[in-house]
């Protein structure tokens, strides 16, 4: 049997015919030899107009079953019509300088490239759909029809990368898994298959001609594996393991309704983390207990002009009112690191993470930090708000940000403009200097999260965006345990709340360490709730006070690790 | 030419659906349609998306627009009145 190996990017187990998906790469330069640019233009609106024809027939197909994905295709629609682009395209043909289909390449590629340099994601995406267009428009200059993908019976469709538009017109009830040749976690192709909850693997490298159409293969996504050339009892193997997958997501799906209560009757509150506020998100309010993270950067990214009070309490409401009484902790903005926000025209740093960032930040514009802290207090009447400082070091720190929020408080005083007085203020841990001063630090504050990626990166001085480092990033280091149980401990003993907000709180193994640590709330992304449920749901409080005491005896990551799988895998895999 | 200036007040901006029916708007007038942010020097040809989303207009954004053409005045005006509108979001 062959293996491949990839990047699981949507969890699953599938077996089926492979639907080898090519669509062939037009090549320019060849197709209108010898013809006049006046035929050209003239086969320039035919081409248009069959691409329309294509895109709205498309967004037809898929206005009933994805509505959300037939939007793509009237994006498309407006990008066949940008004046712009025609008109520069029309320029290049009429001059003689390029024919037809070298020159919608050259434009659409101008102008894919001119929204890449931008750095802005949303921009990123906007790229992505004028190749998707631009490739649209060649196959169509090579006389080309749309035929689809092609697909028959359910099948897992393989590919070198699919296009937004791919995706959009993705027949969901056909596709067994998705395996490309490039892209990753955060690939269009990933976020689409994770959301129909369809295996995924992805930048497997070139695989497509070591196969053939029809050929059954299995991707194994939970092992990053493609599986080819194997007997049928190898298959049959697959399938009960595929069969068995699907059970488990079942079972864990139905933890999301239920609370996290250990076996011996601890509960841990189970939160969210959050930034733009999608309604899905949202509709999660009744099964979890808050918002342990809110992110409020989205606000201040890809656009040129910085949010106005008015604004950010519009949206601060909207997440309040829609948990209700359940605390909201609410992050003041955390720009600057990876980060960074055209509104603001910041400075390159050389070690942004180390640099003017988060409250920093703020400090330094005190227009923006108090207009964002009037925007809270003012949306406070709406729920049960929490204010969190991101970047704390100091106790400097602490009582220069609470001087803030007073005179903020004495100002909506005056103006007699109402908020709540019974708003927490909280700090982040995520800089060692203050988690070491913990105790100090759960005097000054009401409570406190610990932010696990930022506290895991500046104590293993590991930038966590550096692959080259990435092995050297070790959040399951027995010191990173050592310091958030110092940090718990601290807080604990006055009585200060205090949870944890990192990807370290998705991650089920993880769970058990921090919740013998003592910690009782524990935040993550609306996706890792279930699973996170069903461990707590699992474990006696003594065992996870068991664990977390052997982990921190422990003296590498990859010990932690072993020893964690070893006691508290899943059905003993 | 014929000009005006306003204010964005939809949500979302100029991007997305708003941007959309705003080029579709501009792209029924003859008149070239230039729009612009008070006070800046850049400005993208209205009827054209991608310099549209580049000026990445967000609410609370004072613009302007411009327009030279048989329809200017129509053009402006209601470029405008879908600006005030605030796109029905």
């Amino acid at each position: 049997m062959k293996r491949y190996r990839g990047i699981g990017a949507s969890q699953g187990i599938a077996v089926g015919p492979v639907h080898l998906y090519c669509p062939g790469k037009v090549e320019t330069g060849r197709i209108f030899v010898g013809q006049t640019a006046k035929g050209q233009l003239a086969r320039y609106e035919e081409i248009k107009a069959a691409a329309r024809e294509e895109l709205t027939r498309l967004q037809a197909q898929c206005a009933q079953s994805a509505p959300e994905q037939a939007n793509i295709f009237a994006a498309h629609c407006d990008l066949l019509a940008d004046v712009v682009m025609g008109q520069e395209i029309t320029q290049l043909v009429h001059s003689g300088q390029a024919m037809l289909d070298q020159a919608i390449e050259q434009i659409y590629n101008k102008y894919a490239a001119m929204m890449d340099s931008v750095g802005d994601p949303m921009f990123q995406e906007r790229a992505r759909d004028i190749e998707d267009v631009r490739d649209r428009l060649l196959r169509l200059c090579a006389g080309q029809t749309d035929g689809g993908m092609g697909l028959e019976g359910p099948c897992i469709l393989a590919a070198r990368d699919l296009l937004p538009s791919d995706t959009a017109a993705l027949d969901r009830d056909k596709i067994l898994a998705i395996v490309t040749e490039v892209g990753g976690q955060t690939s269009h192709s990933a976020i689409i298959a994770r959301s129909y909850g369809i295996p995924a693997l992805l930048g497997v490298g070139p695989f497509l001609s070591e196969l053939h159409e029809g050929q059954t293969v299995a991707v194994d996504a939970c092992e990053g594996e493609l599986l080819a050339d194997g007997q049928e009892e190898q298959w049959a193997q697959y399938r009960q393991r595929a069969q068995a997958f699907a059970l488990r997501a079942e079972q864990t799906a139905a933890y999301l309704e239920r609370p996290a209560i250990t076996q011996d009757g601890v509960r841990v509150s189970v939160t969210l983390n959050i930034a733009d506020p999608r309604d899905e998100e949202l509709a999660l309010a009744p099964y979890v207990d808050g918002v342990g993270l809110f992110r409020t950067e989205f606000l201040f990214l890809g656009r040129a002009e910085l949010p106005d009070e008015e604004e950010q309490t519009g949206v601060y409401r909207k997440v309040l009112s829609a948990f209700g009484d359940k605390p909201v902790i609410l992050r003041t903005l955390d720009i600057g690191g990876d980060k960074q926000a055209d509104c603001l025209k910041l400075p390159k740093e050389d070690n942004p993470f180390l640099g003017k960032r988060a409250l920093r930040l703020c400090f330094d514009r005190p227009d923006v930090f108090r207009t964002q802290l009037r925007a809270a207090l003012r949306a406070s009447t709406a729920g049960n708000l929490w204010l969190m400082l991101p970047m704390v070091g100091s106790m400097d720190d602490i009582r220069r940000a609470k001087t803030f929020l007073r005179q903020v408080q004495e100002e909506l005083d005056g103006e007699g403009t109402p908020y709540s007085h019974d708003v927490k203020l909280g700090i982040m841990v995520e800089i060692p200097s203050i988690a070491l001063l913990a105790e100090q630090a759960a005097e000054e504050v009401d409570f406190a999260s610990i932010g696990s990626n930022d506290l895991c990166q500046y104590l293993m001085a590991a930038d966590r965006l550096n692959g080259e480092v990435s092995a050297y990033y070790q959040s399951m280091n027995p010191a990173l345990f050592r310091l958030i149980g110092m940090v718990v401990d601290a807080f604990s003993r006055r009585g200060k709340p205090v949870s944890l907000c990192g990807e370290l709180g998705g991650d089920p193994q993880a769970a058990v360490v921090l919740a013998g640590l003592g910690l009782r709330k524990l935040s993550m992304g609306g996706d890792a709730v279930p699973r996170i449920k069903e461990r707590l749901c699992g474990i006696r409080m003594d065992q996870a006070q068991a664990a977390a005491r052997q982990v921190c005896r422990l003296d590498t990551a990859s010990a932690v690790e072993a020893y964690l799988r070893h006691t508290f895998s899943p059905n003993g895999q | 030419m014929y000009q005006r200036e306003t204010t964005i007040r939809n949500e979302s901006g100029l991007h997305a659906r708003p941007a959309s029916e705003f080029v579709q708007c501009a792209g029924q007038f003859q008149s070239e349609i230039y729009i612009s942010q008070v006070g800046s020097q850049t400005q993208a040809n209205a009827k054209s998306i991608i310099m549209l989303l580049t000026l990445a207009l967000s609410k609370g954004t004072a613009v302007r627009i411009a327009a030279s053409g048989p329809d200017e005045r129509e053009a402006v005006d209601q470029l405008v009145a879908l600006i005030d509108s605030g796109f029905s979001e």
